[in-house]
């Protein structure tokens, strides 16, 4: 057989080098090619991650055992010898960046396998890679601002299941104190983003917008390299199908963190709607979870220096110091219920009396407070008393104008009974409010939550008090309200207009420990109507204009583009078969009764909506086993259209 | 006073180990033996408002003189129990207050102490006698715990005064007398512990009638006043609502079927796809169904269905009522103002559901002028009267009061809702097995007669609460002693063993928390006794009776059914868990039973044979919910281009599998 000159570029030989030309023949296979020309490139290191690209056919050369000839490859091809893996900057959810390896050469779907390996995040399939939105935006000096990038190309890991260590974290992640870091940077949520960021973030503003973001998904049966990726480029990592499977706080740390962030961020963002009630609630879980994420000893670094006996004797020790005191705390707050009594002023707004506070010796009572003409006759019968059990506490304060009412409605069998008390001082005022509030959920001074729940007034009142002009993220104690919701909330409401309404909120969310927090704010993400749609801009056979096509877990919704109004949903379990006419770029779907749908894609392309749609079903095939593998070709035959085969 | 500590510390960690014996580590514990008597103590004080016991009937009165003894006498048992084993829980409690200087603060600690001098009436159970007398063990003990690391035993003590301050909470329990109209319009009194849940009530009642037990009977409470009706949720308490009624209440609850209580399970499509055309909701197959109600019960959060529809708003004040368009949502209703979209953001949130229920109202086309009668209401449960602070709404037909009612509580109680109903499921398959299984055979235990007698009964009447302490001395001198006295003297066997106590109620506390349910049905079979013959005659089925047991709650009472196991092997083999739980119990048939059993059997032979039949109902019920293995989701796409021909049956293995595996 004749021999040929083959040429193929070597990264590794420099930008500038001419192609190397080796002489094979056609039966010379891909493994003895790449020899050939290792061996003609005279350097020593380790090849073995290397493999052929074939640039005009945008094709990887991944088998070894073919010959060139299998893979007709003849002179005129021009190759190169590269590695397979390659760095990639990786935008996550919660808005920062690593540069890590990713593989280049296997199917997208199982790039993001690797990746979520190394982040340890179970469940990869509901993940998948984005492009950013292209920043044609007047190039202000967004340059000079650099973005924070955490750097884990260094890190491998070995193959077959990650092992963690006591602290939930990959033993991969235990070898330097810069990637422990990455890993509480990845298993934290961030606190709260300055006010300004979440403005000049681009904000979808319309249905089109929100179909934009879709058509930038990666194909996940071809490789990052067959679609243009290329080295150092930034792609996002985001959950892309909004079912999440099995998802348990145990291993889910980075996971639960993650989803999280996204979740935030579309609320923020105001991706998915909300009313105004929830925004506050989502605010308020905000707060708290920042919060407690700041406050709570993250279990999240290892102890390398455990090795020797004495260290751990003497964190034992202190562990052991920390609890007794706890106890000791928990003595005092048991056997000492706190008592509160105090002269304050009360007002019961009636039709035809004139406004006035009257003051009266207040005593709580386990959730009733009583009141007395004077301290002195506190033996005796109480003028009155009101059990606060099951009524509504609201704060009516203004920092500024020394007012610390509190508003209470307290139900009675002929309706709600608003009373106010009147506070001398922030003090007194966070002290009742507080018991007002535990009284209102039937619980009593003796409460352990009593003391937090004062803090926890004090520190909004200390929010009420910051200038509201001052952008400064979240800190200790001290946060932005207009960090925690929206922009479409800065211009609606003063921020002390806004802290109330959040307190308001939060005093339901107050004692939720931090994984409870996480997981309620993504049970009310995922209860919003708008939850987990993805949509696309399409057109229906046989009609003139463009609609919107609601892709969710379940069904798929038409929607009307200009009103934004459900036309007609249809539901998977009724689907029979769909079809892909890739040269018309047409998707045809059947559903059970003769109901035939038909449409093109218009703002993304028809490979994007089938995996969409193939993919929720491959989502649904899940079983709850924890072992279970998972399925790629399953995954692969159901999305991947006709090149997967 | 370190004496008293120690003392106090070591009586603790006697009651801790008592506690932990009778089996109750995890769940509500059962309170000590003070706490108990304190229930006893304190019943009956509270209810006067909810219903004045003067109108009770005498029969009613007896059967709820029958719950008294009963609770005496579980008190005692447990006394017994406990004093059995450990020698004195009770005693050193006098010195409970000095022991912690916090005590005092709870009025409890100084309640419980009486109940030792309460005890004297009470003391035809016999292991009381020996109360007294171990009091002066305890002091020996404390001097070696004292001797030996002081930190650790502060630490100790302050563990163990939680723990006991945490009994003494719970030793204040309040209880109701409450009268349940039935659905033929008689009624019932029965007495509810603030802890029970309205599942508990309701199995109570199962018991005391011979409903089929289906999932549809429920408890629910009218406001003739406001003219509304509302269905309690099984795991409410219903103790609390019933607080909120005021002392002149024509307010009543009611013991009946209600197809709306679990209908979102049973056709979950004409809720969550209520905007589909009649027929596809109509043609709607099961697994379809089951599909839904997965989606949207089992998923990490519930999804709410999203209603929103023109409903008519009675205007606060005005005596008009608007049209506004409004919308469910999980947090709220929300209402469209006008000329605003129905997105989101422009939405104005009508109410919550936190602080407010939602009722059916009846008849409000008379009483509010409204258009339709379909309305309903939502209102702060607290709220008897007239008010401002009561929203009042009004649909078009009866089919969208339902879509909101039920939407409603979905959004209000979530998942709770689901639980319910899987509780509800489980109950009355295992209830229609027993009735199956026993409709043939002719007779049996005693239940059955209070329950007709009761029924029988209509109106109550009778006299105003009293203490517990009480009854036995009235029902010296009224007709009724013999029944309360019959439990006392048939009950003794149990408690003088004192090992053998405990096994029945930890079965009892785990399956259902409120231990009080479960002495009630011990001392109903004595009670009944003298009039049983007669009424048993007539009286064929069985079922309530046997569903008490398959509740496993009073084991000793159906000790026979071991052997019929026997005969069905393969069906016992497939037996899901709640049977074989409720038979476990026999073990400790030995002393207790005989002398039941025996009066059984003299009535009508005891029935063998109900464990399979539990066992065949079980298998048949759930086969209706758990198959239809053709997975809802298939996509069947055989010519679909991704797909070759084996991806079919592969996505189907895949699916298969799925399902196998929930």
């Amino acid at each position: 057989m004749a021999a040929w000159d083959l040429s193929v570029t070597v990264e590794e030989l420099g930008p500038e080098a001419p192609p190397l030309k080796v002489s094979v023949t056609s039966d010379l296979h891909i493994g003895g090619v790449i020899l050939k020309i290792v061996e003609k490139t005279q350097i020593k290191k380790d090849w073995s991650d290397h493999a052929l690209w074939w640039e005009q056919k945008q094709q990887w050369l991944l088998r070894p055992s073919w010959t060139l000839e299998k893979y007709e490859i003849h002179a005129d091809a021009r190759l190169s010898l590269t590695p397979q893996h390659k760095p990639l900057r990786l935008g996550l959810p919660n808005g920062t960046t690593l540069r890590l390896q990713a593989c280049f050469s296997r199917p997208v779907f199982q790039t993001v396998m690797g990746v979520c390996h190394l982040l340890n995040l179970r469940h990869p399939e509901e993940l998948s890679l984005l492009r950013p939105m292209e920043v044609k935006k007047k190039k202000k000096d967004k340059e000079a601002e650099e973005e924070v990038v955490y750097d884990l190309t260094g890190l491998r890991t070995s193959s077959g299941p990650a092992h963690t260590l006591s602290n939930g974290m990959p033993m991969h992640f235990a070898d330097s104190l810069q990637t422990e870091a990455v890993y509480k940077m990845l298993s934290v949520s961030l606190p709260a983003p300055a006010p300004e960021t979440i403005t000049k973030m681009p904000r979808p503003t319309s249905l089109m917008d929100k179909a934009q973001v879709h058509s930038r998904w990666l194909d996940s049966s071809r490789s990052l390299l067959q679609q243009g990726v290329q080295e150092h480029d930034r792609l996002l990592l985001r959950f892309k199908y909004y079912c999440f499977h099995d998802l348990d706080p145990k291993y889910d740390a980075v996971r639960l963190t993650q989803l999280y962030e996204q979740a935030r961020w579309a609320i923020l963002l105001e991706d998915v709607d909300c009313t105004e009630e929830e925004m506050m609630l989502f605010a308020a879980l905000q707060y708290h979870i920042g919060k407690v994420s700041l406050s709570e000893p993250q279990p999240m670094t290892s102890c390398p220096a455990m090795d020797d006996l004495d260290s751990a004797l003497q964190c034992l020790e202190v562990k052991m110091e920390a609890e007794e005191s706890i106890t000791a705390d928990m003595l005092e707050t048991m056997t000492v219920a706190p008592e509160l009594q105090d002269y304050l002023k009360i007002f019961r707004p009636k039709r035809l009396t004139l406004k006035g506070y009257k003051q009266f010796w207040f005593a709580f009572n386990n959730t009733s407070i009583s009141y007395y003409k004077s301290k002195e006759e506190s033996l005796k019968e109480p003028i009155q008393q009101m059990n606060l059990k099951g009524c509504e506490v609201a704060p009516d304060v203004s920092v500024a104008g020394q007012k610390f009412c509190i508003r209470l409605l307290i139900p009675g069998a002929e309706g709600m009974n608003e009373v106010y008390l009147r506070c001398e001082n922030e003090l007194q005022y966070s002290r009742w409010m507080a018991a007002c509030r535990l009284a209102s959920k039937g619980k009593t001074l003796a409460d352990s939550s009593f003391s937090s729940e004062v803090q926890n007034i004090q520190s909004f009142l200390a929010m009420q008090r910051t200038n509201p002009g001052a952008n400064i993220a979240q800190t200790d104690d001290s946060i932005n309200t207009y960090s925690l919701v929206s922009p479409r909330y800065h211009k609606k409401y003063k921020a002390k207009q806004l802290t109330p309404r959040i307190l308001e909120a939060y005093q339901n969310v107050a004692q939720l420990p931090l994984t409870d927090a996480l997981l309620r704010f993504l049970q009310i993400w995922q209860g919003l109507p708008d939850f987990g749609v993805s949509y696309f801009v399409v057109r229906f056979k046989g009609c003139r204009k463009d609609e919107v096509l609601g892709v969710t877990n379940n069904r798929l919704i038409r929607i009307d583009l200009s009103i934004g109004d459900v036309v007609k949903t249809w539901r998977y379990n009724t689907m029979r078969q769909w079809n892909v006419n890739w040269d018309i770029q047409q998707m045809a779907i059947e559903f059970n009764g003769n109901v035939n749908i038909a449409f093109s894609c218009v703002t993304a392309t028809c490979k994007i909506v089938h995996e969409y749609i193939g993919g929720y079903i491959f989502m649904a095939t899940r079983t709850k086993e924890q072992a279970e593998v998972l399925n790629q070709e399953l995954f692969f035959k159901l999305t991947g259209g006709h090149e997967a085969i | 006073m370190d004496d008293i500590d120690a003392m106090f510390s070591d009586l603790l960690g006697e009651m801790d180990l008592l506690t932990q014996s009778l089996g109750v580590e995890t769940l509500p514990p059962e309170p000590p033996s003070s706490s108990s008597k304190e229930n006893n103590f304190s019943m009956g004080f509270a209810d006067m408002n909810v219903e004045s016991l003067n109108e009770l009937e005498e029969n009613d009165l007896d059967a709820l003189m029958a719950d008294l003894m009963a609770d005496l006498n579980d008190t005692e048992e447990k006394l017994a129990a406990e004093l059995g084993g450990q020698k004195e829980a009770e005693a050193p409690h006098p010195d409970l207050p000095p022991a912690s200087h916090g005590l005092s603060f709870y009025p409890e600690s100084s309640l419980s102490t009486p109940t030792s001098p309460e005890r004297g009436p009470n003391t035809f159970s016999a292991p009381l006698a020996d109360s007294p007398a171990p009091i002066l063990s305890p002091p020996t003990l404390p001097q070696h715990a004292k001797l030996s690391m002081e930190e650790i035993e502060a630490q100790m003590k302050a563990d163990k005064i939680k723990l006991a301050l945490e009994k003494l909470k719970e030793a204040k329990v309040k209880k109701l007398v409450v009268k349940v109209v039935m659905h033929d319009g008689s009624s019932k009194t029965l007495m509810v512990d603030e802890r029970q849940t309205v599942r508990d009530v309701l199995d109570n009642l199962f018991e005391k009638t011979h409903c089929d037990c289906n999932v549809d009977w429920s408890l629910s409470e009218t406001n003739p006043e406001l003219q509304l009706e509302r269905g309690f949720e099984d795991h409410e308490n219903l103790v609390d609502p019933l607080s909120a009624w005021t002392r002149d209440s024509e307010n009543k609850v009611l013991f009946q079927e209600r197809p709306d209580k679990y209908e979102v399970f049973k056709n979950p499509q004409n809720f969550y796809l209520w905007k589909k055309d009649k027929k596809t909701i109509k043609d709607m197959k099961d697994r379809d169904k089951e599909l839904l109600v997965e989606e949207n019960f089992c998923g990490t959060s519930i999804i709410v269905p999203d209603l929103e529809g023109v409903l008519y708003l009675r205007e606060d004040g005005k005596k008009s009522w608007k049209q506004r368009l409004f919308l469910l949502r999980a947090s709220g209703i929300y209402y469209v103002p006008k000329g605003k979209s129905k997105t989101s953001r422009d939405l104005v949130c009508f109410v919550q559901f936190d602080n407010v229920n939602v009722y059916y109202g009846k008849e409000f086309k008379n009483k509010y002028k409204a258009p339709t009668d379909f309305c309903f209401v939502l209102k702060h449960p607290q709220i008897q009267k007239e008010s401002q602070y009561i929203k009042y709404l009004c649909c078009d037909d009866a089919w969208t009061m339902n879509l909101w009612v039920t939407g409603i509580r979905i959004a209000k109680y979530g998942k709770s809702l689901y639980e319910n109903y899987k509780t509800s499921m489980k109950k009355a398959a295992i209830t229609t097995a027993w009735t199956n299984r026993t409709a043939g055979t002719t007779s049996i235990p005693s239940t059955p007669s209070p329950t007709t007698k009761a029924k029988a009964s209509g109106q109550a009447n009778g006299h105003a609460p009293q203490p517990p302490a009480e009854p036995v001395a009235k029902v010296g001198n009224a007709p009724p002693p013999p029944p309360p006295m019959l439990p006392t003297q048939i009950l003794p066997p149990p408690p003088p063993d004192p090992v053998l106590p405990p096994p029945p109620p930890p079965q009892a506390t785990k399956k259902s928390p409120p231990a009080t349910s479960v002495p009630r049905q011990l001392p109903s079979l004595p009670t009944s006794f003298p009039p049983l013959p007669t009424s048993m005659a007539n009286l064929p089925p069985p079922p309530p009776s046997l569903s008490q047991d398959d509740s496993s709650e009073s084991p000793p009472d159906f000790l026979p059914p071991p052997p019929p196991t026997l005969g069905f092997g393969p069906g016992a083999g497939s037996l899901p868990p709640p049977p074989p739980v409720s038979f476990l119990p026999p073990p400790p048939p030995d002393p207790a039973p005989p002398p039941r059993q025996s009066n059984i059997g003299a009535g009508a032979p005891p029935p063998p044979p109900p464990p399979p039949s539990a066992s065949a109902g079980l298998q048949s019920t759930p086969s209706v919910r758990r198959t239809g293995p053709p997975p809802p989701k298939r996509t069947t796409p055989p010519l679909a281009a991704p797909g070759g021909g084996d991806f079919m049956s592969e996505l189907a293995k895949a699916m298969a599998k799925k399902r196998g595996n929930q």
